[in-house]
């Protein structure tokens, strides 16, 4: 006779769908803002209808506006019509999810605000089963943050009760600069521990993102050729056409380097030049990712002319429809020097890497809204087929395309049938057509990743200031420099002209993504 | 009409080159993607038509080399007729066209016997070779004799044998002879695969750490299936052998009985905590249930209680709306907790799909069915 309390729920083995977390609240700070109704809730909303959270899940919105359940509820339900990837709500479902969101009215520096939060989060304990579980989500701007993190510790809502769990998920932009992110981190930590704290980028949540990882150490035939011998270098490419004027107010104190390069850009740079880790789990793969971020030789501010460039998008056409530059619109400065285009090269200083050049680019208003990275491999060493009409073999490129079709394409040479010509064709592998499931939403993934406890998506404290790091001293330098005669593109642009010559220097050029 | 197998290799060749003009004509490019060779046999044309309608849904996700044989050992003269035909999806805007191929074989009379030869030489190398029978239990089928060494995977639907309970203990026993050896095709029963959201959602109460424990006491099981045919009744069998299987319950000596049209599954349960004295039974009801368009994929209310000492009451049960169903945890001293969840009901190609996706044994399914195989016995022979 045994009495070994179960700590695995047996029935879980062999199912074919992963573990679901403990019912948890999920209090959401800044809850009538966008990205709540667009894609916190519509997210949460699917997956509670594919089963992926249990019954007793509970969401409370925390903010300012006078607003009550009933109105709370028909903003959520419209911005799920609107966004949500499985259409619009199917009513009964909607209403059982529905009935555990609750909004909570208070400024976010009222303390008798948080002291009736506690309140209202132990009734949920009690009448829906949340067993003490916790999340808090900083939707909010970041200057909240700080306020609301000491307003949780001071109410006793950093710990939870009945052996429950409590966790923070953090918005970005995580700090402005190097400083400001040690500080936020500091804030954080004075109140919580490190593992319950879960930074958020939701690039991290994309399937291709991923993939990635599972690409480069799920293939044995990769691995080998994933260095300075093989590749000649890296281009990694996030390009919008849609333009900074709608948010112009923090648009135009941040820039395509805070708002993009810092997390994302940096991401997609990490996988791609990180070791193997020992293991797949969260501190394994973020200490290969710190190792790799440190590897990346700094651009010192005297340096930036020749490692970065700078634009910012002039009136033009997008799509067949004039529209106006950046300068005109609302909130932004007439004489704003804010970058909305950059392009940088780094190189990282390690065995695997030395020399090889990566070259980073973003920006809004550009042609087509496309993410990708992409490795070109050295050409064939010697030219055999030198009778060819063509004697210009064009190398192989390893092309990763995270948006808006993701997939993997392979660059490789081949004959044309029947006459001499060799021509570059590509092998396709794209997820949409090969696993023909749709892939959950970013912030599905993560949400799911954060209640489950599981940190391998979410970047670590060391992660964020290794990061920052590289970026504070090429803001130090621009600012340095002499004023951007902006605009230097026009919206619909590749970029301004100096990003051309900046590739042409190498003899490189920028890929037609 | 074309029998041999330079003429189908030479007419595949002639309908890939006719395909890509055509799409080059209408402004798209055309992508062949085969992502494995799923051969399927049928036994009349319509029955043909049926799978070859299912293989063409399935492009979307599995693009594939499908081999459709129409089976007619008994009818007509001696005749081994092929045909080819490509599997395309509509191509999205700005995207290539996707397309699978089709290669259909008729076999009449003395034939048949040959069709093997023909097949073999089809499979596209280094693809996984996926071999679906509809229809009645195929266990000891010629054509499964022929090509066990070369397939993967043997899909079946239990819900259309002929002889259901004891068809299930044949699937067991083919199932159990199949645990090892490169020979050893995985086998998939697409009416278990109908579980699928019963089992998530069951498995899901115990998930919440208060209620894991009350999973080791459950002490009484009821299963509404609905029946309309027989695959209702095979599903609620393999339900209970999952929770047998996964909770280490055996069945007593005898302990099948019948009244009316329940059968009652007894059980014995290991023991849980130390005061508890000794192992305990558990019941288990399977029940007939009205039929009802809106039952969840033939199943229509499940039950898992524990009434010793502490009340803890599970169940799910299908509601008014056919995507919805109502979930219920009540535990003495807890809040009770229901929500409605959505809950699918799969079309043969979304089950085909979700079984091709798995790349090995579904030892779950093993387990569930060796139980399912000896509460089937215990029916047959009380």
């Amino acid at each position: 006779m045994t009495d070994t309390p179960i700590l695995e729920n047996p029935l879980r083995s062999g199912l074919r769908l992963g573990r679901t977390p403990e019912p948890c609240t999920m209090v959401i700070f800044g809850a009538t803002g966008d990205l709540t109704s667009r894609k916190l809730v519509p997210a949460l909303y699917n997956l509670a209808r594919e089963r992926r959270i249990p019954g007793g899940f509970s969401v409370v919105g925390f903010a300012r506006r006078d607003w009550d359940d009933a109105f709370f509820h028909q903003t959520l339900l419209e911005g799920v019509n609107d966004n949500s990837r499985s259409g619009k709500a199917e009513h009964p479902l909607w209403d059982s999810f529905a009935n555990g969101i609750f909004y909570h009215q208070s400024s976010f520096d009222e303390a008798a605000g948080y002291a009736s939060l506690r309140d209202r989060l132990n009734a949920i304990d009690h009448e829906r089963g949340t067993g003490g579980n916790r999340v808090f989500y900083l939707a909010t701007p970041p200057e909240a943050y700080p306020v609301i993190i000491r307003q949780l510790g001071a109410h006793g809502l950093a710990t939870s009760p009945n052996g429950g769990w409590t966790r923070i998920i953090v918005e970005k932009p995580f700090g402005r600069d190097l400083e400001s992110a040690r500080d936020l981190n500091a804030e954080l930590l004075s109140v919580f521990h490190e593992d319950q704290v879960y930074r958020i980028d939701h690039y991290l949540g994309k399937e291709t993102v991923q993939n990635l990882m599972v690409f480069r150490f799920a293939n044995g035939i990769f691995e080998p050729i994933w260095n300075r011998s093989q590749i000649d270098h890296v281009q990694i490419t996030v390009s919008e056409t849609v333009g900074a004027e709608d948010r112009g107010g923090y648009y135009d104190k941040s820039g395509a380097m805070r708002d993009m390069i810092q997390n994302h850009l940096m991401q997609l740079l990490t996988l791609t030049t990180m070791e193997p880790p020992v293991a797949y789990d969260a501190n394994a793969v973020r200490d290969e990712k710190v190792k790799a971020l440190r590897a990346v030789r700094p651009i010192r501010p005297a340096d930036v002319a020749t490692y970065t460039v700078r634009g910012q998008y002039g009136p033009g056409n997008m799509g067949g429809s004039p529209v106006v530059g950046y300068r005109s619109g609302k909130g932004i400065d007439p004489e704003s020097q804010t970058e909305t285009f950059v392009a940088l090269k780094l190189f990282v200083d390690n065995w695997r890497w030395a020399g090889v050049p990566f070259y980073l680019r973003t920006g809004k208003r550009l042609p087509r809204r496309v993410s990708e990275i992409a490795v070109q491999f050295k050409t064939a060493p010697h030219l055999l087929f030198a009778d060819s009409p063509t004697n210009d073999i064009e190398p192989n490129v390893l092309s990763i395309k995270i948006q808006p079709d993701e997939g993997i394409t392979l660059k490789v040479s081949s004959k044309v049938p029947g006459q001499g010509q060799i021509r570059p064709v590509t092998m396709d592998f794209r997820y949409g057509t090969t696993f023909g499931v749709a892939s959950p939403e970013a912030y599905e993934r993560l949400l799911l990743d954060c209640m489950l406890g599981d940190g391998t998506l979410f970047t670590r404290r060391d992660e964020v200031e290794a990061s920052w790091s590289l970026i504070t001293p090429i803001h130090q330098g621009w600012a340095d420099g002499p004023r951007q005669e902006f605009p230097n593109y026009e919206a619909g642009d590749w970029g301004p002209a100096s990003a051309d010559e900046f590739m042409a220097r190498d003899g490189r050029a920028w890929r037609r993504v | 009409m074309t029998t041999d197998i330079v003429t189908i290799e030479r007419d595949l060749q002639e309908l890939w080159k006719s395909n890509t003009a055509e799409a080059a004509a209408a402004g798209h490019s055309t992508t062949r993607a085969l992502t494995l060779n799923l051969l399927a046999r049928a036994t009349s044309i319509e029955q043909a038509d049926a799978m070859g309608a299912v293989i063409q849904a399935l492009t979307a996700s599995h693009p594939c080399r499908a081999v459709v044989l129409i089976d007619q050992p008994d009818q007509g003269d001696p005749q081994l007729e092929a045909w080819v035909q490509a599997n395309c999806l509509l191509p999205a805007p700005g995207a290539p066209q996707v397309c699978g191929e089709q290669i259909t074989i008729s076999s009449r009379g003395a034939r048949a016997g040959q069709v093997a030869s023909l097949m073999l030489p089809l499979l596209v190398p280094d693809l996984p070779v996926v071999l679906w029978m509809d229809g009645d239990q195929p266990f000891g089928h010629r054509l499964l004799g022929k090509l066990r060494g070369v397939l993967d995977r043997l899909i079946v639907d239990s819900a259309s044998f002929a002889d259901p309970i004891r068809d299930l203990a044949v699937m067991a026993e083919f199932d159990a002879s199949n645990t090892s050896g490169p020979e050893s095709p995985a086998l998939s029963d697409l009416n278990w695969a109908r579980l699928t959201p019963w089992r998530e959602l069951i498995a899901q109460f115990f998930d919440t750490r208060p209620f894991l424990p009350h999973l080791r006491r459950l002490d009484h099981v009821e299963i509404d299936y609905v029946a309309v045919g027989e695959g209702g009744l095979l599903r609620a069998l393999m339900l209970a052998g999952w929770l047998a299987s996964n909770l280490g319950w055996d069945l007593c000596e005898g302990g099948v009985s019948r009244d009316g049209e329940d059968i009652g599954l007894h059980l014995i349960r290991p023991a849980v905590g130390a005061a508890s004295g000794g192992t305990r039974t558990v019941t288990v009801t399977l029940r007939p249930a009205q039929f009802d368009d809106n039952a969840l994929v033939g199943l229509s209310a499940l039950h898992l209680r524990a009434v010793d000492n502490v009340l803890a009451d599970f169940s799910v049960e299908h509601t008014d709306n056919p995507t919805c169903v109502r979930t219920l945890a009540q535990v003495a001293g807890q809040p009770t907790v229901s929500r409605l969840a959505h809950a699918e009901r799969a079309d043969t190609t979304e089950l085909l799909a979700a079984e091709l996706r798995l790349l090995s044994r579904d030892r779950t399914f093993s387990a569930a069915l060796h139980s399912a195989a000896s509460f089937a016995r215990g029916i047959i022979e009380p």
